[in-house]
């Protein structure tokens, strides 16, 4: 809200420096957003000149030659461009010397050849507004030669401060006057009503009735008849305080009603009487298929919630919101209908929000409006309308609903503010800043009983003990709370977040292999959803009102961000890169959306040579092996014959890549990526990547692996190979586990120690279609070494095992 | 004699010079010392010596036998460290950069986020994990937000679909709906629901508004929660927390201004700013570091707290808002555009 200074001075005499009044309004809670300066500055060198001729200029068209008498003797020579003056016109002149707003230096010069000594102005740039379109004209036509600040007022300065939705009373330029006067300590004072409301005959009113269908929505209406205005401009001071405001003076009648508004926060209406049919109005709902044409000339359809003033045909006002062209007040009106009414203010927020016309009076009614302020503000507009328009006033007001006594009062005993602020005050500082601010505070004589404070009826935000709090700190200075350690009376009984500790280890061993940490938006397409999840995923994925297209729904994936992130920046660089995101993403399962914890991450490796040394890329078992670690990381037990080749999954390669699916929550998924989606993403080299996805329940179940220390054996081990024959389609790991079986079963009184892979082999003496594994195994003993004799035994029925199995044959 | 013995001893050298690998030079020991060897012939020789000349000729057998043996040795010494040389690969130039990539770096976002969570970390605050998914209960109706109030609208909080169905999040009310939370302030509320006081966490997560990209405005941000409930916690108490913070973070020099604000759950309410020379930047402006209060006794009742008994305060800040004042950053996308370039000023 745009705050005059001049304009707060009326009620208050704030006698500071701007800065000092800024401080204080940010201090007691209305942040300062601007601070604007409005009106002729101080300015050297710029005075009032007389155009004495006017010639064209020789080599331009569109400037002239002037000599204008700026009070010096002699007359100065000025080209100027401005088609708008004649001779004889006076005008403001900055002469050589002058420094005009925004460091305009002024200096004499020579235009196409044609020296100038100087410039005539503008409104605009005498910082009076955004008039550019030619000089300004002195109409009253003051004595040359005097300086321009003498013949404009004091430039005034603007606030433009941020007004809390709590503070609706705050909305006018007396309630931050107010709140000014209070922390300054100065005295406020309200602007005097001439015209007490029952002047005149309370018979003489415009109207035949008024009828307020909506009580609820309209608790109270009054219309006050005015007689007898005479249309007209506005008096200056009035033009110039809109203007302040951000408002554009319009006529007479409508800126009394404004300033009113701004002064006072409670909204007022003027209708034309002429133009009000039937002369009675309706305070009612809109009924359907009505529409309204308002104020600002659109036409708008109505709906049945909509509250609108209708006279007996229709709808004039949209209530509480803007008027219609119909019953607009205009030259030719004479008769006004002045209306000060309380609206209720969800109503007027659906409204105003359905229609996107928010105005002054419908951001004051949606916040709230003192609910005694009418009689205030009708008499002081009427006083106005008077002053400036003329008329007389058809006595008291035409009126519906009750005057709505809302004063309450809180009980409080100051231990109790103490209590809450944690430092030591006297009673008198606390009852005095509520009284500055016109609580009323009533003190019992026995210290034990509670005080009783009255709130006025434009602080509904007060509603009990912490909200006199507030009031106390905020007179009180929030900078004049003492400082303190902290206290650690206490500690936290709840357990650190296992989501948070294993997101930190993810990150740090990613960071470790090379990988920079992306942040990618948790809104995709829903193609890219479909990718993860199927026609299903899509459908369970979506948003209800996304904003666009390609965030329209919850990413099951993490790996979709990433393919963005690759190929912005291969755009930028020809080289490997590797990215990885740890976020949440949302999976589809039996129709229900889980939300679940995810680490994700790609490598697309360059596809020229960028460095004079050559090294392996990124492969699937190098991406396996940073899975496993990351699984470990989690808490989580990687379980190698789950491993799934992948199926029908449109993101993944076939035959390059897998799947683990944990019954307990989690699955993990890796390989290269598929042709389409990385085309999709316009990437042409293959990326490979990984992704994590775990259940948080995974981590409530999830127990600490306990450490329990075993000795190693000192004894040494027995090594033993086997090559064995199976099918290509086969997977290593179900053949290293069937010879881990069977080895165990051989052993009598010692053990296999590890059976692992060392090398697979497919071609020259191994069948077509056909592939050898070949496996080492340990055998060791906790308390001797082991005989050739008994190894050899085990070996043989191994060996034996095997040659038995139809599907293993030995090499 | 003796010239036998250095000729055997020559004819060895260059045999051992000869060869190329540790097999033949065991192959060529061998022969020396074999059955129809150089050694072996001179040994041989001793037969045919007079009695007496035996016991002088048997020490130049072994002189010869452990000159032999030392060209040997000599030769498998040599052979190792030819062979371990190879291992070690060829010679270097230092000054070459490695080819290998380098360690990667955490996003500025997760820098700023663990420096503030480690910060409240050492005065016993815990972190607590909310959900992005939320339900109106827990973000507005607990938190004393007006049934109207516009950040419900859906033009400014995304919705899940009417008859959307969420696992694991639990809802209040059967027929409230599903959104994206637009701050973390409702983890303050499951705590409370969940454990009895003292309370002592913060909450970092993943918030989402339903706005335009711009320089200031991103579909999803991130914020820190931070709430403390126990008897007797003060307004001085908040602000020794908060000045603590922003000392840590900041410099020890560091001030704050705690600015009266408007927060529906917590009453009275501040905005914390710090002045922006904290930043080396000239002039006085301060900026605002973030909000916080005395949680409203009516958050209170929602949850089953005794405001009588009880008080607390919550508090909250955006972790991109604190990145973009502590680096200088001017355009929030630059964290969601995730250009290399961009990312590696923060490693």
């Amino acid at each position: 809200m745009k705050i005059s200074y001049q304009w707060l001075c009326d009620y208050a005499k704030i006698d500071r420096p701007m800065a000092e009044i800024e401080e204080a309004l940010t201090l007691i809670g209305f942040e300062v957003e601007e601070i604007e300066s409005v009106g002729v500055p101080q300015l050297d060198h710029v005075v009032v000149g007389e155009v004495l001729s006017k010639d064209q200029h020789p080599d331009a068209d569109r400037l002239s030659v002037c000599s204008v008498d700026v009070g010096d003797g002699e007359p100065v020579g000025i080209v100027c461009g401005a088609q708008n003056f004649k001779v004889g016109d006076r005008v403001p002149v900055a002469l050589p010397g002058a420094v005009l707003p925004g460091d305009f230096k002024i200096t004499k010069s020579k235009l196409r050849g044609v020296p100038s000594a100087g410039m005539m102005c503008s409104a605009k740039e005498l910082n009076l507004g955004d008039d550019h379109s030619g000089l300004f004209i002195l109409e009253n036509r003051p004595e040359v030669g005097t300086s321009v600040n003498e013949i404009f007022p004091e430039p005034d300065t603007v606030f433009d401060v941020e007004v809390t939705p709590n503070r609706p009373d705050c909305l006018s330029v007396l309630g931050i006057a107010r709140e000014l006067s209070a922390w300054f300590k100065v005295e406020l004072q309200y602007p005097e009503v001439k015209h007490a409301v029952s002047d005149g005959s309370d018979t003489d009113h415009l109207l035949e009735s008024i009828e307020v269908l909506e009580p609820e929505a309209c608790p109270r209406y009054t219309a006050w008849s005015i007689h007898g205005v005479k249309i007209a401009e506005s008096p200056e001071w009035l033009k110039q305080k809109l203007r302040s405001a951000g408002l554009r003076p319009i006529n007479n009648v409508v800126d009394c009603t404004n300033f009113v508004l701004l002064e006072t926060g409670q909204p007022l209406h003027a209708f034309d009487s002429a133009k009000i049919r039937g002369n009675r109005l309706q305070i009612r709902g809109a009924r359907a298929n009505e529409t309204i044409t308002t104020l600002d000339q659109k036409e708008r359809q109505l709906l049945e919630g909509d509250l609108v003033i209708a006279d007996a045909e229709r709808p004039l006002v949209i209530a509480g919101v803007m008027g219609s062209l119909d019953a607009e007040v205009d030259s030719s009106s004479s008769e006004i209908v002045l209306e000060v009414a309380a609206f209720e203010s969800r109503g007027i927020r659906a409204t105003s929000r359905r229609l996107g016309l928010s105005t002054d009076s419908s951001y004051r009614f949606e916040r709230g409006v003192d609910p005694q302020g009418i009689e205030f503000a009708a008499a002081r507009c009427i006083d106005l309308i008077l002053e400036t328009a003329g008329g007389t006033v058809g006595g008291r007001p035409q009126s519906e609903g009750r005057p709505l006594d809302l004063v309450s009062e809180i009980e409080v005993l100051p231990e109790q503010i103490i209590k809450r602020i944690g430092f030591d005050v006297s009673d008198n500082d606390i009852a005095e800043a509520w009284e500055r601010l016109e609580l009323e505070v009533r003190r019992p004589d026995s210290p034990s009983k509670p005080w009783t404070v009255s709130i006025p009826s434009f602080r509904q935000d007060l509603r009990g003990v912490a909200d006199l709090t507030e009031e106390f700190l905020r007179m009180y200075g929030t900078d004049r709370i003492p400082e303190a350690s902290v206290g650690c009376d206490t500690v936290s009984a709840l357990p650190e977040s296992p989501i948070d500790l294993a997101n930190r280890a993810f990150r740090s061993h990613l960071v470790a292999n090379g990988f920079n940490e992306a942040f990618n938006y948790t809104l995709i397409s829903g193609d890219e959803t479909e990718t993860w999840q199927g026609k299903a995923g899509r459908e369970v994925l979506a948003m209800e009102n996304p904003l666009a297209q390609d965030q329209s729904h919850l990413r099951p994936s993490l790996l979709s961000g990433l393919l963005d992130v690759i190929r912005f920046n291969r755009g930028r660089a020809r080289k490997e890169f590797r990215f990885f995101e740890c976020g949440r993403v949302f999976r589809e399962e039996k129709g229900k959306i889980v939300e679940k914890i995810s680490v994700a991450f790609a490598v697309c490796p360059s596809a020229e040579k960028n460095s004079w040394l050559e090294r392996p890329s990124v492969d699937f078992y190098a991406v396996r092996r940073l899975l496993e670690d990351l699984v470990e990381l989690s808490g989580m037990q990687w379980v190698p014959f789950m491993i799934r080749p992948t199926e029908g999954l449109p993101g993944w390669a076939e035959k390059r890549s897998a799947i683990l699916n944990h019954p307990r929550g989690w699955q993990v998924e890796w390989g290269a990526l598929s042709r389409n989606i990385l085309e999709a993403h316009e990437i042409d080299d293959p990326v490979f990547a990984g992704e994590l996805i775990i259940d948080p329940k995974c981590f409530n179940s999830a127990t600490k692996k306990k450490v329990s220390f075993q000795a190693p054996s000192s004894f040494p081990r027995s090594v033993k190979d086997i090559s064995v024959v199976v099918p290509k389609g086969e997977l290593a790991e179900g053949v290293r586990s069937k010879i881990a079986k069977f080895a165990s079963k051989g052993t009598k009184g010692f053990d296999v120690e590890s059976v692992e892979i060392f090398d697979v082999y497919e071609g020259k003496g191994v069948t077509e279609g056909q592939k050898s594994i070949s496996l080492s195994l340990q055998y060791a003993s906790k308390d001797r070494t082991l005989t050739e004799k008994e190894v050899g035994k085990a070996f043989d029925d191994l060996q034996q095992r095997v040659a038995a199995d139809p599907s293993l044959s030995m090499r | 004699m003796d010239d036998d013995i250095s000729s055997i001893i020559c004819e060895a050298e260059a045999n051992v010079a000869a060869v190329s690998s540790r097999a033949e030079l065991d192959e060529v020991k061998a022969r020396f010392f074999g059955g129809s060897g150089s050694f072996t012939a001179f040994r041989k020789k001793i037969s045919d010596l007079p009695k007496e000349e035996k016991p002088a000729f048997g020490k130049k057998v072994n002189e010869l036998k452990s000159g032999l043996e030392a060209v040997f040795a000599k030769a498998v010494r040599l052979s190792e460290e030819a062979e371990f040389q190879k291992r070690l690969g060829p010679e270097v130039d230092p000054s070459l950069p490695s080819p290998d990539i380098s360690r990667g770096c955490e996003h500025p976002l997760t820098q700023v986020r663990n420096r503030i969570v480690d910060i409240f970390h050492r005065i016993g605050f815990s972190v607590v994990e909310g959900t992005d998914i939320e339900t109106e209960h827990y973000c507005f109706d607990a938190l004393n937000t007006p049934a109207d109030h516009p950040a419900r609208n859906s033009q400014d909080t995304y919705y899940l679909q009417q008859n959307s169905q969420v696992a694991n999040v639990t809802k209040k009310r059967d027929e409230e709906r599903y959104l994206l939370r637009p701050h973390t302030s409702s983890s303050q509320i499951r705590t409370m629901l969940k454990n009895e006081p003292p309370i002592r966490i913060i909450s970092p997560g993943r918030c989402f508004r339903r706005d335009t990209a711009d320089a200031t405005h991103s579909a999803n941000f991130h914020q820190i929660e931070g709430l403390y409930v126990d008897r007797n916690v003060t307004v001085r108490d908040l602000k020794a927390v908060l000045d603590y913070f922003v000392r840590e973070l900041l410099g020890s020099d560091a001030k704050t201004r705690f600015r009266p604000h408007f927060f529906p759950y917590t009453e009275p309410s501040f905005e914390v700013d710090f002045p922006s020379g904290h930043l080396g930047k000239v002039g006085s402006d301060w900026i605002e570091i973030m909000g916080c209060g005395m949680v409203d006794p009516s958050v209170f009742e929602s949850v089953g707290y005794d405001p009588e008994e009880y008080s607390g305060f919550a508090f909250g800040m955006g972790v991109e808002r604190v990145a973009m004042n502590l680096y200088g950053i001017d355009d929030i996308r630059y964290f969601y555009q995730n250009d290399e370039r961009f990312l590696r000023q923060f490693s």
